[in-house]
């Protein structure tokens, strides 16, 4: 099932399918890109930013940007 | 034919498809079993935990920093000051003009039999309470500041705070990171100016500084209200955090721009280097110890030659009517304003506390605090804006003392505390 | 050789590395018109002294904020420096990532693969004398924290050369490119 990254349940596991344009290339050298497995880590409250980890990395995003990934998410 | 050596750019993909080819080649990925620092790493970030850990730290920071000040200050300094330097001194510039002795050593009726008080900070002379002040209250405080930010720094603790209040801080259009130039400023205003380049937008840095600029006191200032009035500390502290964000979200409701969301890494834990973290504390210590005991010794002397002339006098009778009525400060207190320009320790620590109640007391420190930057970080903020937001700034704290001093003067005539 | 330029992405052991350089004779520099600081110091290479540059960490040369708009105009104005591309052994993947956009740039590069104590304890095996063979420029494991490696690094510094982003595809088996150009 695709969803986007922001719509993702603490510690779900997915694969990238999409980024949008012009994000694509801020974050490609932190290494989120499409192929990659991608795990939530934390969510905070009230639409507060979410952690996850892409390739033993962990990086922030606001809800904004993470609904610019689509991901394919692991039943 | 001849080659022809141009830089060939790759398109990201073509980039990444080159990166995968390489590490398939060199790098082996085991199984990897997450431990206790993997443990810690996503507790400290996750809501229900993370935000009790954010507090015990922030109070732990808070409980060394008054520790590690005290027994360097009181422990130490009050002693030879008090009963070494400030004697010995007076003793051996007696022969001077009225003057000359009320610059160098401050008032002589300190010096008297029958005066009660600590000559450290009564004096005022820029050899007594000038050097006593930023070498024995201040300093201290400003490397306790230093050295629990750069802890906290290299152990990667830093961005799991700025995630955690991300959640808050983006909804006044700030960024989670804004957390680093506010605490640095808690050290000193100057680098939490610098600090603010952290943040992306021309708005967020705008806003940074102007909130830094009025809002977040200074290692020295903290200093003194820790040596000066303890018990109200934790008020002073409310207060200004709640002007921090109802201004924040006020000014972000009012000035245009962008306010992106956070993107950040987050580094795993590591065990923290001390050879790093001295070094961080020093070269950011001897800063401030460069741009802030000139103005202090500065700042005394203008006082003194204030007093000594009678010219305090006159702007304090000029001032004074008007700091009652907008604020309800005595005229006791207002000469510690006008010293407030150049340094708010010595402001503080100019402020006579025994002659007003706790409310006036608070409430003149919130002034002090707010009302303008010293010099030296007006001297920052004057570099890193431009000209529209320059006067913004100055507008905003114009603003933001009336309104917020008026309130908390209403509040406080309400409460009927004065 | 004019200048040494420490550049990586953020937390990869730059400062710690630098300062093992520099040792106590760096000083805060400022970047013309921003408020980005930098370390600057001087080291020893072959007896020569050299100047030594901590630039800002940057993820990518597409920067992404201040601090990493002052590291891209660093790397572009100091054309003939040697550029110490640091590169966390647990993340090879995004460090290459940078490493590769500089060398695109034909800077002298060599790479300090740092971190590799960190790579050993999550079971990360990088094969650092592969990786050179690949990418055709010197590549050093090392501990910073623990000085490990250093000595190599600075021995080798003088190896660093720029190269052809085509040698590499070559070697790692791909075809030569896109766009050709004679
Ligand atoms: N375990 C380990 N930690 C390191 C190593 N090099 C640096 N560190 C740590 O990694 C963190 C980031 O280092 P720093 O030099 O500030 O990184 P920079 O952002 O690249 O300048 C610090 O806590 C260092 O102590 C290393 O080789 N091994
Ligand atoms: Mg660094």
């Amino acid at each position: 099932m695709e969803k986007k990254l922001s719509e993702m349940d603490y510690e779900e596991e997915g694969t990238i399918k999409g980024i949008e344009k012009g994000f694509r290339e801020k974050v490609a050298g932190m290494g989120i890109r499409e192929g990659k497995e991608v795990k939530m880590m934390t969510k905070q409250p009230i639409k507060g930013p979410v952690v996850v980890e892409v390739g033993r990395s962990n990086t922030s995003l606001g809800m904004g940007l993470a609904a610019k990934i689509l991901v394919e998410v692991k039943r | 034919m001849w080659e022809v050596k141009v830089e060939r750019a790759l398109t990201a993909d073509e980039r990444w498809d080159l990166v995968d080819k390489i590490t398939k080649e060199v790098v082996k990925v085991g199984a990897y079993k997450p431990g206790l620092r993997d443990a810690l790493a996503s507790l400290t970030v996750n809501p229900w935990t993370g935000i009790p850990f954010a507090i015990a730290v922030l109070y732990g920071f808070w409980t060394f920093f008054g520790e590690f000040a005290g027994l360097f200050t009181d422990g130490f300094f009050v002693r030879i000051f008090g009963t070494h330097w400030i004697p010995w001194l007076s003793g051996a510039l007696e022969g001077l003009p009225d003057w000359l002795f009320t610059i160098l050593v401050g008032d002589r009726a300190v010096f008297a039999e029958d005066f009660v008080g600590d000559p450290c900070f009564a004096a005022g002379g820029v050899l007594t309470t000038g050097l006593f002040m930023p070498f024995a209250v201040v300093l201290w405080a400003v490397i306790a500041l230093f050295l629990v930010l750069a802890i906290l720094e290299d152990t990667g603790y830093l961005p799991r705070l700025a995630v955690l209040v991300d959640t808050v801080l983006h909804k006044i259009g700030l960024h989670g990171f804004a957390i680093v130039p506010t605490l640095v400023s808690l050290g000193c205003n100057v680098p939490g100016v610098t600090a603010t380049r952290l943040l992306e937008t021309r708005k967020q840095r705008f806003m940074m500084i102007a909130l830094l600029g009025v809002f977040v006191p200074c290692g020295a200032q903290i200093g003194m209200m820790e040596e000066l009035i303890p018990g109200l500390i934790g008020w002073v502290f409310l207060t200004l955090a709640i002007g921090y964000l109802g201004f924040g979200w006020v000014l972000n409701k009012i000035w245009p721009g962008e306010s992106p969301e956070i993107l950040m890494d987050v580094p795993p834990y590591r065990a923290p280097q001390w050879s790093n973290i001295l070094r961080k504390t020093w070269s950011r210590t001897r800063h401030f110890l460069m741009v802030a005991v000139p103005f202090v010794l500065l700042g005394c002397a203008i006082v003194m030659v204030l007093y000594a002339t009678g010219a305090m006098d006159t702007i304090a009778s000029g001032l004074e009517g008007f700091l009652a009525a907008v604020f309800g400060v005595p005229a006791d207190a207002t000469a510690s304003l006008v010293v407030g320009f150049l340094r708010k320790d010595l402001a503080i620590g100019l402020l006579p506390i025994d002659a007003m109640t706790n409310y006036q007391v608070f409430i003149s420190v919130i002034l002090l605090t707010i009302y303008f930057p010293c010099l030296a970080t007006f001297a920052m903020l004057l570099r890193e804006l431009n000209w529209k937001e320059i006067l913004a700034t100055l507008g905003f704290l114009i603003v933001t003392i009336f309104v917020f001093g008026g309130i908390l003067h209403l509040i406080g005539l309400a409460g009927g505390w004065y | 050789m004019s200048k040494v330029l420490l550049m990586g992405q953020s937390n990869v052991g730059k400062s710690v590395l630098f300062n093992r350089l520099a040792g106590a004779r760096a000083t805060v520099s400022n970047y013309p018109g921003t408020t980005v600081d930098f370390d600057k110091g001087r080291m020893r290479i072959e007896g020569q002294d050299v100047e030594i540059v901590d630039i800002p960490g940057s993820f990518s040369l597409e920067p992404k904020d201040r601090a990493e708009e002052v590291a891209v105009k660093m790397l572009e104005e100091t054309k003939g420096a040697t550029v110490v591309c640091v590169i966390d052994s647990s993340k090879v993947e995004r460090g290459l990532y940078l490493a590769l956009e500089i060398i695109e740039k034909r800077h002298s590069v060599i790479i300090a693969l740092n971190m590799a104590d960190v790579a050993k304890d999550a079971n990360i095996n990088v094969d650092a004398e592969r990786l050179e063979e690949i990418l055709g420029v010197p590549v050093v494991p090392m501990v910073a924290t623990r000085g490990e490696g250093l000595k190599e690094l600075v021995s080798r510094i003088r190896e660093a050369v720029p190269v052809e982003i085509e040698g590499i595809i070559k070697n790692v088996g791909g075809k030569s490119g896109t766009s050709s150009h004679s």
